[in-house]
Formats: structure tokens, C-alpha cells, sequence
């Protein structure tokens, strides 16, 4: 593969992970629909295996994030899609999850002192608070790179 | 505050009739990293701001200045 089709390639993977993004976040903002409309009482064999494609989808979520993502495709475009723009936009998006997570605590904490909060529901509500913030910000941040010439 | 990094990359490609895809892959880096820099959007680190600078042929203190 030359530089240039790995520089054509990148590009369009880069905006088509630009789109992506906010529907992920969509799809894991429905996951806890799913598990708030069920839960509690939620303890048949098909309600753990939703528990664990949320869990797993919210792990690999966290992880192409961390490392950038795009592990099949080839090393230089894999570089090229998390070049210098793409390493500091990963960063703010970490910084402002961060932020909501501990907003997400804050609102949890108050929330216990009118109702019952299991830890479960903790977890599910502040990953997916944290996650979602960190898939939008990242999302709105490439967008707006790619705007214009 | 209230500083910018502004620069002159857009009218130093267009001497060189280079288009932002072009410089993106002479320096390395993706068309939308050279949009962000070219726009202020984005400030580059220096190691970006000197390979700019060579391949548009000009110095890093011609390319790039402070405003404001």
C-alpha cells in the first residue's frame, strides 16, 4: 500500500468515524432502556446475556478509545487516523467523560437520598453517562475537523 | 489571554499550488490535522509547526506568529 491510497483511506475512515460516533452512543444510551425496563427482577439466563453485551460493548468502547481503534486496518493508516488532531480530540473527549462521570456521581448521590440505587444500577448509569459523553465529544470534535477546505 | 497561533499556510500552499491533501501527505498527517492548523482551529506542536515550515519551504517564524 502506498502513502497515498493509505492517505485516501484514512480519510474516508476517518469520516466515517466521525459519523459513527454519535450513533454509538445512541445504541448505548438504548442498551439501559433495556435494562431499566427490566430491571429488577431481571435474572433469566436472556437478561444476563444482555448485561454482557452491554458489558462487552461498553469494554471494547473503552478500549478502541484508549488506543485509538482501527486495529485491522493497516499500520500506516491505522497512524493517519490518530495523527496529532486525533490524539488531542481523544483527549478532550477523555477530559469531558471524566467530567460528566463525576457530575453523573454527584446527581447519583443526591438521587439516594430519595430513592434505592443498587450498585449495579450505579455502574450501568455512570459508564454509560461517561461513555456516551466521551463518544459525542469525540464525535463533535472530528466533525468539525473535517468541515471545510 | 486571549492569544492566537495565527499562520499563513493557505496562502504559502497556494504559492506552491498545493492542495491541504497534498501538504497532509508530505508532512504525514491527514488532511483534516493541516484544515485544523490552517484554520487556528487547532494549534500544532512544534515537531508539526517545523515539518509544516519545511515542507512549505519557509521558516516556522514566517509560517506561524501570535496574535493578539
Amino acid at each position: 500500500m502506498n502513502s497515498r491510497s493509505a492517505a485516501e483511506r484514512a480519510e474516508a475512515l476517518g469520516r466515517r468515524r466521525a459519523r459513527v460516533l454519535p450513533f454509538l452512543a445512541i445504541l448505548l444510551i438504548a442498551q439501559q432502556g433495556t435494562f431499566f425496563s427490566n430491571h429488577p427482577g431481571a435474572d433469566r439466563p436472556v437478561d444476563h446475556f444482555k448485561i454482557a453485551a452491554w458489558l462487552v460493548l461498553s469494554a471494547v468502547i473503552l478500549f478502541a478509545l484508549w488506543t485509538g481503534g482501527s486495529w485491522l486496518q493497516p499500520k500506516p493508516v491505522r497512524e493517519l487516523l490518530n495523527d496529532e488532531t486525533t490524539q488531542v480530540h481523544r483527549a478532550q473527549a477523555f477530559r469531558t467523560a471524566f467530567l460528566a462521570s463525576m457530575l453523573g456521581c454527584i446527581f447519583l448521590y443526591f438521587l439516594t437520598i430519595w430513592t434505592h440505587v443498587d450498585a449495579r444500577e450505579a455502574v450501568h448509569i455512570i459508564m454509560t453517562i461517561g461513555l456516551s459523553a466521551a463518544l459525542l465529544s469525540f464525535g463533535y470534535l472530528e466533525r468539525r475537523a473535517h468541515r471545510g477546505e | 489571554m486571549g492569544e492566537r497561533l495565527a499562520n499563513r499556510i493557505k496562502e504559502r500552499r497556494g504559492e506552491l499550488g498545493l492542495t491541504q491533501a497534498e501538504l497532509a501527505d508530505r508532512v504525514g498527517v491527514t488532511r483534516k490535522t493541516v484544515n485544523t492548523v490552517e484554520n487556528g482551529v487547532f494549534t500544532p506542536s512544534a515537531t508539526l509547526a517545523i515539518k509544516l515550515a519545511g515542507a512549505l519551504g519557509v521558516s516556522v517564524e514566517r509560517l506561524f506568529w501570535i496574535e493578539g
